[in-house]
This record gives C-alpha cells, sequence and structure tokens, in this order.
C-alpha cells in the first residue's frame, strides 16, 4: 500500500509538478515546434512517451547490472544516447514492417525524438533521483504524459494566436514562448497538490 | 580576403546567425540555466569547449567518415567531449556542477552542437570550423549572460550570487521561475529581432535546417517543422 | 557490402577511442572528484573533531551498540565521531559526538532537534562546551541547564551512549543495558518459564523480608526480590533460585502470606467525614486497607480542587495497617507533564511511601521539576491516612 502510494505520488508529481517541459524545459524544441496542430500535438506526445518508456526499459538494468558493477559509470552519458538513437531507429523499422497505420501515425516523430533531451532527461534522472526499476517506469510514463498533455493544452492555446493580431517583432517564436509561459503559469498552480494528497 | 573571411564566420555564430536568439537552437539549456548568471557562463564556457572541440575533430575526420553512419558517429564523439567536460568540471568546480545538474550530461543533445557538426564542420575547414565553433560558443554564452542578467538581477535581486541589496525589496521573483524564463526569451527574441530588422532572414522559421536530425528525418517532417511559427 | 563493413569499422574505431579517451580523464578526474565528496562529508565531522584528519565510515551493524547510535566514523588521528538519534524525552534530537581514544568527550553538536530554539536549543549550545574532557564517569555531574531538564538530561544520556560505543568500536565490552532492561533480565533469569512477563504485586498484608513480589503472568510463579536477590519460585511455592534458608523461608512465608489473602469492599456510605477524593476501599481478613484515591495534579488549584480546564486527577492505590501504616502505594494511572510529573508513575518515586506513617510521609524527595504533582500526590496518601483513621472508629 506505502509503495502503491509513492507510486502515484511519482506518476501525479512527473505529470503536473514538475512536468519536464512546463518547469524543467526538457524536450522544449518540439514542444514549440511541433505543437502548431493538435493531431502533431497527440502524435508527437505519444511517441515520446513510448520512447522514454522503452528507454527506461533498457537503460535502467544496462546502468544497473553493467556501468554500476564494472565501474564504468563515466560511460553513463554515450551509452545512452547510444541506446536511445539506436532503440528509436529499431522501433522505426519495427513499426514500418509490422504496423504500417502505426507508422504513419507516429512514425514521422520518431526521428525527431533521438536527441530529444526529454527522453535522454527522464533516462538519468531515473538514476540519480535513485529510483527502482517499477519506480522509474512509472516516473517515465509521468514524464511521457506531462509532456503529451502540455503539448496538447499548448497547440489548442496556439489555435488562439493565430488568429490574432500580434506585433511584427513578436511574431514567431517570441509570441510561441509568451503563450507557453501562460501554461506554465497554469502549471506552477498545481505545485502543492501532490504534498497535500496523502496529508 | 582569407583572413577577413575567417573573421565573418566567427562574427556570424555572435550575432548575425545567434543560435539562442536568431537561430532559436538550444532552448532547453537556454531556458534552464539562466536562473544565475555563473550558471549561465559555466553552461555557456562548457558548451562552447565542446562545440570546438567537436567541430575540429569533425572536421578532421569528415573524410574518413562515411556517409551512412555520420550521425552515430557525432554522436559518440559529441558525447564524448560532453562527459570529459563532465568530469573536468565535477571534479574542479563542484559547486558548478551541483548547479547545472542533469543540464551538463544534456549538452549531448544541444541542436547548436551536432546541428554545426552537421552543417558547418562535416563541410569545411579545421580551422574555420574551429572559429565557427568559437563563434557559436561565444554567441550562445553571451546571449545566455544576458538572459540571465535580466532574469537574477530582476528577480533575486542579486548577480552571480552576490546579493544587490538596493534592490532586494522590489524582486520579481516570477521572472526565476519556469514561466519567468520563458517571457523574459521571448521578450529578447522580439529585441533582437527588432534591432536586426529583418536583416536576419531565418528568424521567422522554426529553424529546422540546424535542426540535428535534418540529416535523418523524413523530408515531410520537416517541412512541417520549418513552418512558419 | 565492402563499403558498410568500412562504415561499422571506422564507428568501432571511434568509439573505442571515445572510450579511451574517456577512460584516461576518468583517472585523472575520479581521485579528485572521490577526495571533493569525502571533504564535504567529513565537514561535519571536522566541526566535532577538528583535529581529526580524515574518516572513515565503520559498518556499526557488526557490533551491539547502543540503540541510539546511528552512524559512526573512525578518525586517522585516533577516537571516533558517533552520530546518535535520541529515543524517550527529547525524542528525535540527533547529535553528533567525537570521542578520543582514551574515551573523553573531544565536541559534541546538535544537528537536529524539535525543541524549542530559545530554550532547548540554547541550552545545547551551552551544555555542550561544558562536556569537553569528560569521561563517562563525570558526564552526570555537568550542570543541568536551567529550564531545560529535558533536553539536557536527553543529551547527556546521548553523550554516555556515544562513549560507551567508543569502548565497544575499540575492541571493549561495555554493558550497555539501560538499568530497567537490567532489572528486566534479572526477574527474566530468576524465572524463565515466566517468558518475561511479570506483574508487580501490590502488597496488602505486611510482609517480612521481602521487598517485592514479582508474579508471571502465565501463573507459572512469581520472584520475590530480597535486596539485591532475585529468587524465582514456582506455582507452588518451591524456591528455584540457590540462597540462604533464611531467605527461602521468607519467600515461602511470603509467597504463602500473599496467596491466602481475601479482602471485602467497604460501604463508604456508612461512614461519616469520609474525603470526596476516596473512590473506593476494601478491608483483608486480617484488617489491613486498600485504598484507591485521587491526587490533584498539575494545575489543578491549589493542589487540590479539581479544575477542569487546566487539570488531570492522578489515581494511586494504597494499602494500609489499620494503625496507619502504608504496606505498598502504586500510581493506577496519570496525565502528567510526560518527562517530568509524568515521574509520578515511577516505582523510584511512590516506592518511597513504602512503610511510611502519618507522621513520616513527608519526608520523601520530591520530583524534580513537578513539585505541584508531588504535593497532589502527598496530600491523597495523607487522606488515605485520615480514611484508615475513620475506618477504625477514630475521630478526624
Amino acid at each position: 500500500m506505502e509503495g502503491f502510494k509513492s507510486l502515484i505520488v511519482i506518476l501525479l508529481s512527473s505529470v503536473l509538478v514538475n512536468n519536464y517541459v512546463l518547469s524543467r524545459f526538457l524536450g522544449i524544441c518540439p514542444f514549440l515546434g511541433v505543437s502548431k496542430k493538435i493531431n502533431q500535438a497527440v502524435g508527437m506526445g505519444v511517441s515520446v512517451t513510448l520512447v522514454m518508456l522503452l528507454a527506461t526499459v533498457v537503460t535502467w538494468p544496462i546502468q544497473h547490472l553493467v556501468l554500476d558493477n564494472f565501474g564504468l559509470g563515466y560511460l553513463q552519458t554515450i551509452v545512452f544516447i547510444l541506446v536511445i538513437a539506436s532503440l528509436v531507429q529499431i522501433l522505426e523499422i519495427i513499426l514500418k514492417k509490422f504496423s504500417p497505420a502505426l507508422h504513419q501515425g507516429l512514425g514521422v516523430y520518431l526521428p525527431l525524438i533521438t536527441t530529444n533531451c526529454a527522453v535522454l532527461g527522464v533516462a538519468i534522472n531515473n538514476i540519480t533521483d535513485g529510483y527502482n526499476f517499477v519506480e522509474s517506469l512509472v516516473s517515465s510514463l509521468g514524464c511521457g504524459l506531462g509532456f503529451l498533455l502540455a503539448m496538447v493544452l499548448f497547440s489548442g492555446l496556439r489555435s488562439k494566436i493565430d488568429e490574432s493580431e500580434v506585433p511584427a517583432n513578436f511574431r514567431g517564436v517570441a509570441i510561441t514562448l509568451i503563450a507557453a509561459s501562460f501554461i506554465s503559469l497554469a502549471f506552477m498552480g498545481l505545485a502543492g497538490i501532490v504534498d497535500n494528497l496523502f496529508a | 580576403m582569407k583572413k577577413n573571411n575567417c573573421l565573418s564566420v566567427m562574427l556570424n555564430g555572435i550575432l548575425k546567425e545567434n543560435p539562442v536568439l536568431v537561430l532559436i537552437l538550444g532552448t532547453c539549456p537556454t531556458l534552464a540555466t539562466t536562473t544565475n548568471v555563473f550558471g549561465a557562463f559555466g553552461m555557456g564556457i562548457a558548451t562552447l569547449m565542446v562545440l570546438i572541440c567537436s567541430n575540429i575533430l569533425i572536421s578532421l575526420l569528415r573524410k574518413v567518415i562515411p556517409d551512412n553512419v555520420r550521425i552515430p558517429c557525432y554522436i559518440v564523439i559529441i558525447a564524448g567531449f560532453v562527459t570529459v567536460v563532465q568530469m573536468v568540471v565535477h571534479a574542479f568546480l563542484p559547486e558548478l556542477y551541483d548547479m547545472l545538474g542533469v543540464y551538463l550530461a544534456l549538452i549531448v543533445v544541444n541542436c547548436i552542437i551536432l546541428g554545426r557538426a552537421e552543417m558547418f564542420a562535416s563541410k569545411n575547414t579545421v580551422v574555420k570550423s574551429a572559429l565557427d565553433g568559437l563563434g557559436m560558443g561565444i554567441g550562445f554564452t553571451l546571449a545566455l549572460c544576458a538572459i540571465a542578467t535580466v532574469r537574477e538581477v530582476l528577480g533575486a535581486a542579486s548577480f552571480g550570487g552576490n546579493a544587490i541589496a538596493f534592490l532586494s525589496d522590489y524582486k520579481i521573483e516570477f521572472l526565476v521561475k519556469a514561466p519567468g524564463g520563458m517571457v523574459v526569451y521571448g521578450l529578447m527574441i522580439a529585441l533582437v529581432g527588432a534591432l536586426t530588422h529583418g536583416k536576419s532572414p531565418k528568424k521567422k522559421e522554426f529553424s529546422c535546417a540546424g535542426c540535428p536530425s535534418a540529416g535523418i528525418c523524413h523530408a515531410n517532417t520537416c517541412a512541417e517543422g520549418k513552418e512558419e511559427v | 557490402m565492402k563499403k558498410s563493413i568500412y562504415s561499422i569499422m571506422v564507428l568501432v574505431c571511434i568509439c573505442a577511442t571515445v572510450s579511451v579517451l574517456l577512460a584516461l580523464t576518468n583517472s585523472i578526474t575520479a581521485p579528485i572528484i572521490k577526495k571533493n565528496e569525502q571533504k564535504n562529508a567529513n565537514a561535519a565531522l571536522l566541526e566535532v573533531y577538528p583535529d581529526g584528519g580524515s574518516f572513515e565510515q565503520m559498518n556499526i551493524k557488526s557490533y551491539t551498540l547502543p540503540s541510539t547510535v546511528t552512524e559512526a566514523y573512525s578518525a586517522e588521528k585516533g577516537g571516533y565521531v558517533i552520530k546518535l538519534e535520541t529515543s524517550g524525552y527529547s525524542s528525535g534530537m540527533v547529535i553528533m559526538c567525537a570521542v578520543s581514544e582514551d574515551g573523553k568527550v573531544v565536541g559534541t553538536k546538535i544537528i537536529a532537534s524539535a525543541e524549542t530554539p530559545s530554550i532547548g536549543g540554547a541550552a545545547a549550545d551551552k551544555f555542550a562546551p561544558a562536556l569537553v574532557g569528560k569521561e563517562i564517569g563525570d558526564i552526570d555531574s555537568v550542570d543541568t541547564i536551567s529550564g531545560a531538564t529535558k533536553t539536557t538530561a536527553a543529551y547527556r544520556s546521548a553523550v554516555k551512549d556515544a562513549l560507551n560505543a567508543s569502548v565497544i568500536l575499540g575492541g571493549g565490552s561495555v554493558d550497555i543495558r539501560t538499568e530497567e532492561e537490567i532489572f528486566n533480565d534479572n526477574l527474566d533469569a530468576a524465572l524463565p518459564r515466566a517468558e518475561g512477563k511479570f506483574n508487580k504485586h501490590f502488597f496488602v498484608e505486611v510482609v517480612e523480608g521481602v521487598d517485592a513480589i514479582y508474579v508471571a503472568e502465565n501463573n507459572t510463579g512469581a520472584v520475590c526480590i530480597i535486596g539485591e536477590q532475585f529468587i524465582g519460585v514456582d506455582a507452588n511455592n518451591e524456591v528455584l533460585t540457590e540462597c540462604s534458608d533464611a531467605d527461602a523461608q521468607n519467600v515461602k512465608n511470603a509467597m504463602t502470606t500473599i496467596k491466602a489473602t481475601t479482602t471485602t469492599e467497604l460501604d463508604l456510605t456508612a461512614y461519616e467525614g469520609l474525603p470526596s477524593q476516596l473512590i473506593s476501599a476494601e478491608r483483608t481478613e486480617t484488617g489491613n486497607y486498600i485504598i484507591e484515591i485521587k491526587g490533584a495534579g498539575y494545575g489543578i488549584v491549589g493542589g487540590d480542587e479539581y479544575h477542569p480546564a487546566s487539570g488531570e486527577y492522578i489515581y494511586i492505590d494504597v494499602s494500609l495497617t489499620p494503625d496507619g501504616k502504608v504496606i505498598d502505594c502504586m500510581t493506577i494511572s496519570q496525565a502528567e507533564t510526560d518527562g517530568i510529573g509524568s515521574a509520578c508513575a515511577d516505582e523510584k518515586f511512590y516506592g518511597q511511601f513504602d512503610g511510611k506513617t502519618e507522621e513520616t510521609y513527608n519526608d520523601i524527595d520530591a520530583i524534580s521539576g513537578a513539585t505541584m504533582t508531588t504535593d497532589g500526590y502527598k496530600k491523597a496518601i495523607s487522606r488515605a491516612f485520615e480514611c484508615v483513621k475513620i475506618f477504625e472508629g477514630g475521630n478526624v
């Protein structure tokens, strides 16, 4: 029961409170770049969640069974990024072969994720936070869902920007960033929610 | 003439193609490490080092590395330099190491570095690539410091961790929080846009050209990514 | 085909070179990083042991240490730094204590505590320097800081634990049992079949030669205490522990006496002038009285009248002889301030009334820091004397 509670706390805090995009700025590139249309936002969000989960499934055992055992902790960054890059490639090949429909939906976003800092960030953070395997999976799921939520909400907000008159110098990225700060501000309001959930 | 050319390569990175404020690359460290000028400067210098080293090495190896495995090769080289920088900072500047945390490791996925490797170093001479890395690195550092100065001075009434007494009652704490970072960054981009006044043709494009995935990604995705934002 | 083999070879070469480069850098930076980390970890230790040099954490699981010890470090220059967390009164105080090789306190510091900063916290500041240079025997003589009895008591016992722990870590042995643990161990040794569960017998008869009797909860016998001796007896009054014939006889007599006692409840309405604090009274067939009475606790006005908003009663059982001498006395329940007045539930306090009469009952040691509780208790005992006089038909 206690363990279950802590998993819920990890999940909710990574979705709402420590949202990777909105409070830690990880994965902000695709957040700004691929959030114009809601279907793009969902596609990207789902792909990122999937890759985050897969990356954790692979990197956690690598860290604890290989790197830690042989004192190769300093290879963490290089191994993780290669693992993630290969995973994305493999996933793309598999999708293409076995599920063309899914590949049609997600495939186009996968290459963009290779160097998405949110994925590497989750993999590294799971290790530094000392999570066990199940906690790591839950935290990855939470981060992915948080990313998806932020993307979908933001794509809604951006459609409003398109309809409005923006001063010339603010057109483009500038106004997008300022709009993103509103979403981030809204999420700051959720900060106390997890701490007090079981209080 | 040649010297002039080299200088312009370097200045390009600092001003006309400033990676942060014009090309809008490396947004993640830009937002995350600019709450403190010291941290921003450290992040800038760390990135600069990686950028110069990887640019030089990749340029040296540009004829050796086969085209079909170039992206993995670049990633390995960059990750190697990042880890070296990470270890050196951990050993000699533990304070900075604690401040930057995971973002130090995440230099690996900073679009600027892979972007420059793919766009410039793989096509140019060693000297030019080094200067390009230096220019881009300085441009990145300056932009980070500028944003950090605004955020830290107005938001935390301090500069590089040293408190500024007369501002302590007028802190705008919003600025050192996450949304404040986005607002300051957005305003900076608009300001640079106003100053250069259309001289940077790329500024209205969410630059896919600099995106690390550009080389391996599908044309249709890039087209979508490149749309006017 | 050739091209892809070449590609793979290049990639492998780059990976290998980068790995070698990283291993080299790591071999240079790793020792520095480790040293830095150690320095940070040592900073707290150096604060209590400035001349300790470097420290190494010890595996405390391989020693039997006082339960308060949470971490232990051995210092390069000899001695130990021990981290403790207090339990019981003032629990949750985390204390660092450095002990030199010859068993003296080098320095102590409270790292975390839930004490009132202005009282308990200030006490710690004054108390800590006074401990420096003290050996285990001197700790009790360090002056208590006024207004912070609890904090200093907890601090004192933690430092004693640290000193004991340092002896054990150094390979020596120390009896780290508390007084209560020693007592319970003695009971257990005298009558193992009781499985450690005893109830103190409440005397209602004058028993000669035996100080106290602890009856096994599972009715397998009892343990009689005579002076320092713990003598076990089984359910048939057979003495199990080796002892002198006189003691054995005393034990047998005592056991027979306490088993034979029967009592009758007294009808309180039949008497006039009984104090309202009297709850119930019984008379044994030998004429002794068992009286349950309440005494005023802390916060009850004038140590007597019950004041609902501010105090609770202390419930006391007293047995007396017809001529007004206390046979036994025991606190049944109380709600006094934990750590101060609550000592009235301690046998060390109420045991003092045994054998006292109306003339001598005042002559006991008060509970330190709890004058009101002591006075309320005494008043209750004096009322018990009055009750006995009334039952015996005398006038009050």
